[in-house]
C-alpha cells in the first residue's frame, strides 16, 4: 500500500502532527537535545543495534521470523535508518514520511506488533545504559534519555497506526469479496436469470444490488431477472424502495422483474411506500415466478404424458 | 438514410431506426425531437426503434426529450422503443427519481424491431 | 477536519456549451481518479443538471471542480455560483419530483439525491451557491 495512502488515512497534515507532538510533549529542546546527540548516536549505533539482533536471534519465535537473509538484511539497514532518525533533530511531515516508510516495510513483510515494539522498548534500554556512559552528569543522561523516550513513543504511535490502517483496509477488501459472492446471478436458461437474495439487506447492498443487477442483464441480455426475497431476514422501506428502483431501472434496460417470494410483511412495506407497482410482476413462490418468466420468453412448463408401465423408450428416429 | 444533423436515421421498412452516438447536448436534443417527429410525419412510419447504446451520459433534461419524444411518436400512431440504455444511465436515472413513462424499451435493436413488428400485429389484429 | 483541496479547476457558465464542458471536466477528473462508472455518471449527471440549472435561470455562473481528500477517502467537489433570481420555495424544489417536473425541480433535487453531500444558499433576488461533493468508493 502506497505511503500517500496512509498519510491520507491518518490524516497526517500540519495540523495533525502539531496536535501529536503537543500530546507526546516533544518540544524544539527536546529534538536539539536529541540533535546534539547525533555523535553519540553513531558512536554506538552498530553496539545498540547487535544488542537488538542478539535479543532477536535468542529467542526461537523472533529469530524464525527473520530466518530469511533477505529479511534481515532489509531490517537491519531499516533498523539503522530508524535509529539514526532518532537523532535527526527533526519531528516534521518528512519525519513522519521516513517513519511510515518503515512501518509499511515492516507490515509488507509482515511482523506483527510484538516484535517490533519489543525492539522498540530493547533500543531504549540500550540508548539508557549508553547514555549513562556517554553522559557522566546523570541529570543531563535523563534529560537526554526523556526526550529519546518521547520520540520513541511518538513512533510507536505512528507505527501502530500504520499497522492498524493495513488490518482495517484488508478487512474491507475481504468484505467487498463477501458481498460479491453473497449477489449471485445465475443464468437460469437462455435469457433468463436468478437472483437469490440471503441473509441481512441493508441499504447500502440494496444500492450496490442494482448495479450488479443491471450489469449482468445487459451483459447477459438477458428479457428478464428473478429476484427472490424469501431469504431476506427484514425488509424495511429503504431496502424496498431500493428493490423498486431496480425493478424500475430494468424496464429502462429493455427486461423484465419478477419479484418473488413476497410474504405478507413485505407485501405490506411495499404498498405502503406507495409507489406504483401495477406495472411489476411479483409472485410469492418461485416456482410461480419460474414459470412466468418461461413465459415472458416464450415458453411453457407442461406435463409429459405417461406412458403405461412395459412401454420400451422411444429410439430417436431419423426423419 | 438521411441524417438530419449529428444522429443518424435509417428507414427500416415503415420502422424508422434513430441511433445516437453522440453526446446529447440539449438542442441537439431538441432538434432530433423536432426532426424525428417531422420524419414520422413525412413517411408516415409505423414504427420507432431508438438506439441509445452509445449514450453514457443522460441528465433529466435528455432523459425528458427522448421520454417526449417516444410520447409525441405514439400519439402520432407511431409504435416506439427505446433500446440499448446503458447500466449506468438507467441507475443514475432512477436514483435522480426520474420515471420514463409511457414508452417502451428494448434490450437492442433486433429486440427493438422485434417489439416494434409485434405491435403492429396486434394493432392490426386487434382493431385499433 | 475540512477536507484539503488537491486540485482546483474553474468553470464558466455562459452558454450551453459550457453544461458540456464541464460535464466533461468532472467526467474526466472521476475517471482520472478512479471512480467506478456509476460513481462517475452519477457526480458527472449532478454537475449536468447544475450547470444546466444555472445556465437556464441565471444565464451567467462560475464554478469550481476540486479533488478533496479527507483522512483517507478522495472525493471531488463542484461548486457553482451565480447572481441570479435565487430559489424561491426551496423546500418544495427540494423535495422535488418522481415525475417529469420542470426542469428547476428536478435537476436540483436530482443532484442532491446523486451526491454524498449536498449544500445549497441561495438567496431571493441575489444569487445561488450549491455545493457537491461525491466521494470515491473504497474499493
Amino acid at each position: 500500500m502506497p505511503l500517500h495512502y496512509f498519510m491520507e488515512k491518518l490524516n497526517l497534515d500540519e495540523a495533525e502532527l502539531q496536535s501529536r507532538r503537543n500530546f507526546f510533549e516533544i518540544t524544539d529542546d527536546d529534538l536539539n537535545r536529541l540533535a546534539g546527540l547525533r555523535g553519540f548516536a553513531e558512536k554506538y549505533i552498530d553496539d545498540i543495534i547487535d544488542d537488538l539482533y542478539q535479543l532477536i536471534l535468542g529467542h526461537p519465535e523472533a529469530k524464525q521470523q527473520f530466518t530469511e537473509h533477505v529479511t534481515l538484511v532489509r531490517v537491519k539497514r531499516a533498523q539503522r535508518d530508524y535509529f539514526l532518525g532518532l537523532f535527526s533533530g527533526r519531528c516534521d511531515l518528512a519525519y513522519v514520511e521516513d517513519r511510515l516508510r518503515i512501518g509499511v516495510a515492516h507490515e509488507r513483510v509482515g511482523i506483527p506488533p510484538k516484535w517490533y515494539l519489543g525492539a522498540y522498548a530493547r533500543y531504549l534500554r540500550s540508548i539508557f545504559s549508553r547514555l549513562l556512559i556517554a553522559l557522566p552528569e546523570p541529570a543531563q543522561a535523563h534529560a537526554a534519555y526523556q526526550s529519546v523516550e518521547k520520540l520513541v513513543a511518538f513512533d510507536t504511535a505512528l507505527a501502530m497506526d500504520t499497522y492498524i490502517a493495513a488490518q482495517l483496509d484488508a478487512l474491507a477488501r475481504h468484505q467487498a469479496a463477501i458481498r460479491e459472492l453473497s449477489t449471485p446471478v445465475i443464468r437460469l436458461y437462455q435469457r433468463v436469470l436468478l437472483l437469490p437474495l440471503i441473509g441481512t439487506m441493508d441499504t447500502h447492498r440494496a444500492d450496490q444490488l442494482m448495479e450488479t443487477v443491471l450489469l449482468k442483464v445487459v451483459d447477459e441480455q438477458a428479457h428478464v431477472i428473478i429476484i427472490d426475497i424469501a431469504g431476506v431476514l427484514v425488509v424495511d422501506t429503504k431496502v424496498a424502495d431500493h428493490l423498486l428502483k431496480t425493478t424500475e431501472a430494468v424496464r429502462l434496460l429493455g427486461a423484465q422483474t419478477i419479484l418473488s417470494g413476497i410474504s405478507p410483511t413485505i407485501a405490506k412495506t411495499i404498498v405502503n411506500l406507495g409507489m406504483n407497482i401495477s406495472a411489476m410482476h411479483t409472485r410469492s413462490r418461485l416456482a410461480d415466478a419460474l414459470e412466468l418468466a418461461f413465459e415472458i420468453v416464450g415458453k411453457r412448463v407442461t406435463s409429459i404424458a405417461k406412458k403405461p408401465a412395459g412401454t420400451p423408450p422411444e429410439t430417436a428416429q431419423d426423419s | 438514410m438521411s441524417a438530419h444533423g449529428p444522429i443518424p436515421v435509417l428507414r427500416i421498412g415503415s420502422t424508422l431506426l434513430a441511433s445516437i452516438q453522440v453526446e446529447l447536448r440539449d438542442t441537439i436534443a431538441d432538434a432530433f425531437q423536432e426532426d424525428i417527429l417531422k420524419m414520422i410525419a413525412k413517411t408516415g412510419a409505423t414504427g420507432l426503434v431508438i438506439d441509445i447504446t452509445g449514450l453514457e451520459v443522460v441528465d433529466s433534461y435528455v432523459a425528458r426529450v427522448l421520454g417526449d419524444t417516444g410520447r409525441m411518436a405514439t400519439l402520432m400512431g407511431t409504435e416506439t422503443v427505446v433500446v440499448g440504455m446503458r447500466p449506468v444511465v438507467a441507475a443514475t436515472l432512477v436514483r435522480m427519481g426520474f420515471r420514463m413513462e409511457g414508452v417502451l424499451t428494448a434490450l437492442n435493436v433486433e429486440d427493438g424491431l422485434a417489439l416494434v413488428s409485434d405491435l403492429l400485429v396486434r394493432r392490426h389484429s386487434g382493431g385499433h | 477536519m475540512a477536507p484539503c483541496v488537491l486540485s482546483s479547476e474553474k468553470l464558466v457558465i455562459a452558454c450551453e456549451d459550457d453544461v458540456v464542458i464541464a460535464r466533461r471536466k468532472v467526467r474526466l477528473l472521476a475517471e482520472t481518479l478512479g471512480f467506478d462508472p456509476f460513481t462517475t455518471a452519477a457526480i458527472t449527471t449532478a454537475t449536468s443538471e447544475l450547470c444546466r440549472n444555472t445556465w437556464i435561470h441565471a444565464e451567467k455562473g462560475t464554478g469550481l471542480v476540486e479533488q478533496i481528500s479527507d483522512g483517507g477517502r478522495i472525493g471531488i467537489r463542484v461548486e457553482l455560483r451565480d447572481d441570479g433570481p435565487g430559489i424561491a420555495d426551496l423546500d418544495r424544489v427540494l423535495a422535488g419530483g418522481y415525475s417529469t417536473a420542470k426542469s428547476l425541480g428536478l435537476g436540483v433535487s436530482g443532484s442532491r439525491r446523486l451526491t454524498d453531500e449536498f449544500r445549497v444558499d441561495t438567496v431571493v433576488g441575489r444569487g445561488t451557491v450549491i455545493t457537491v461533493v461525491k466521494w470515491k468508493r473504497p474499493t
